[in-house]
């Protein structure tokens, strides 16, 4: 039986990280990333937070937050409702990659159904600065078997 | 007879002829070997992403001069200027505020590792032929960019041989700056070319906001109007680009170049912040080339050739253009957020100035 990671859970984030440092190569190709990203997953009973804090070609930490006021100053949050990260990752999964609508920019650009948001511009900006890193650092979930939080 | 006779040459051949002379006795004058005592000896660690500016201008080599020195050469900052040097008058923006930026010398650095190609990066074997009113309209989305992206180029290019040497940061950011619109304009061509279309229709309302950028009576209002209104704006039909990509090819397309003008918005950004921490009374000048832009960019959003192609692809095709319009109409409001966010840290309250409406509430147009 194939061994699943529970989304959202530090784990699933420490998994992806693992993977961007097998994959050092392709993020060097890509350019370095200096950003801090928190990932919001809001469900029916609670939010939960993860801050991933990249640097360079890696990711430097991950941690799970009690509240938005614990994240590193700067940083931006993309957030969302639980059945539509699964559905991003699921496609992701489906597909070794998002379809043409399950890009991290499409499902963000309308802010419904995932919203960016940060302390001022420049943090949101980020997103878009390194948009094609954060892109393949998802896309490592294709291999990552994945259970969702009911 | 001898091959150089006095006379034959000029003072400056003759200077050198004298020199080699030395030479070829075995007489060298070495006084570069020990010049520069302060510089010499430098200390360096890259970091983890390499060895990058901020890790070599450090120090010594990390004073930046409030006053570009007046030496005028091109001599690089932090060595030592012979005194015969000579001093050209051509580098006349030599105020170290009216072009830093505290993150150019990073954006600089990411600029170059995160450069792309529109030869081999974009999976130009993923076009496909596709309905005719879409192919029309992404032709039309393109052909409007690239004339867009060329005043992006010329813009930084205009000014740049005109910045003292001691801010190398600046120039080396602008630079790839000059660079990333060249294949900007480049990848968005190629794009209208290759998928049995072609360019269409280019836009008379663009010409006029084009035009007060390279007017801009410094660089300055000209980087406030450029790189934090027109790119700010641009950014966001970046992001719908790739949203209404119809193929990978646009989405990639779109996604690369999103990236290059969230680092021209953030230079901008930070060199007005940096600017008018200084110089808070001119802060009037600023509002005023914007009150220009403002007016220029409305006419232009809703220019059929600029809007309705965007429509089209919302739509899924002409038949429901009307229901894309709709769909697409948050992008206005989105932009104008996004812009006075981006002046609100440069220190610039521009809200109670704005010249142009918020948004615009398509229902209620239709009304
Ligand atoms: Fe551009
Ligand atoms: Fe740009």
């Amino acid at each position: 039986m194939t061994e699943t990671t529970l989304f959202p859970s530090k784990q699933w984030f420490q998994a992806l990280a693992r993977l961007m440092d097998k994959d050092e190569s392709a993020y060097r190709d890509l350019g370095p990333l200096e950003c801090t990203m928190v990932v919001k997953v809001d469900t029916d009973a609670a939010t939960h937070l993860y801050e991933v804090v990249f640097e360079g070609f890696k990711v430097q930490s991950v941690r799970e937050l009690k509240s938005l006021a614990d994240a590193k100053p700067e940083h931006f949050v993309i957030e969302a409702t639980l059945s539509i990260w699964r559905e991003m990752i699921e496609n992701i999964r489906a597909n070794a990659g998002p379809d043409l609508t399950h890009t991290l920019n499409y499902l963000t650009f309308p802010d419904d159904p995932m919203r960016v948001s940060g302390p001022d511009q420049l943090e949101v900006d980020a997103f878009y600065r390194y948009n094609q890193s954060l892109q393949r650092f998802f896309n490592a979930a294709a291999e990552v078997p994945t259970a969702f939080a009911s | 007879m001898s091959k150089y006779p006095p006379g034959k040459y000029t003072p400056a051949v003759e200077v050198g002829l004298d020199r080699m002379r030395e030479m070829a006795k075995g007489n060298f004058d070495l006084k570069w070997m020990q010049s520069n005592p302060a510089g010499w000896g430098h200390k360096v660690t890259p970091g983890p992403a390499g060895l990058r500016l901020r890790d070599v201008d450090t120090g010594y080599y990390g004073n930046v001069p409030e006053h570009g020195s007046t030496h005028g050469s091109m001599a690089p900052r932090g060595c030592e200027v012979p005194p015969e040097t000579k001093a050209l008058p051509m580098y006349t923006m030599n105020e170290m505020s009216e072009v830093w930026a505290e993150n150019a010398g990073l954006l600089y650095d990411e600029a170059v590792v995160r450069q792309w190609n529109s030869v081999t990066d974009v999976p130009w074997d993923k076009l496909e032929k596709l309905p005719d009113d879409i192919e029309r309209a992404v032709c039309q989305m393109c052909t409007g960019l690239t004339e867009v992206e060329f005043v992006a180029g010329d813009m930084p290019a205009k000014w740049l041989h005109k910045i003292n040497h001691d801010f190398h940061e600046v120039k080396l950011f602008l630079a790839s700056q000059i660079f990333d619109e060249a294949r900007h304009l480049d990848v968005f061509r190629k794009r209208a070319l290759a998928n049995g279309g072609g360019l269409l229709m280019a836009s008379p309302g663009q010409e006029e906001l084009l035009a007060a950028i390279l007017e801009a009576p410094d660089y300055t209002t000209a980087s406030a109007l450029m790189h934090i209104f027109g790119e700010g704006f641009v950014l966001t039909l970046f992001r719908q680009g790739e949203f209404l990509a119809p193929t990978e090819v646009e989405k990639a397309i779109f996604r690369l170049c999103m990236q290059d003008e969230a680092r021209h918005v953030a230079y901008g950004v930070k060199h007005l912040k940096y600017f008018l921490e200084r110089h808070p009374n001119r802060a009037e000048e600023v509002h005023k080339i914007l009150d220009i832009g403002e007016q220029a960019i409305f006419t232009l959003t809703l220019e059929p050739q600029t809007s309705e192609p965007r429509a089209i692809l919302a739509g899924g095709g002409l038949a429901n253009i009307d229901v894309g319009a709709q769909r697409m109409a948050f992008i206005y409001a989105k932009q104008v957020k996004e812009y006075l966010r981006r002046l609100e840290i440069a220190g610039l309250n521009r809200e109670p100035r704005l010249t142009i409406p918020k948004e615009i509430p398509y229902e209620d147009l239709a009304a």
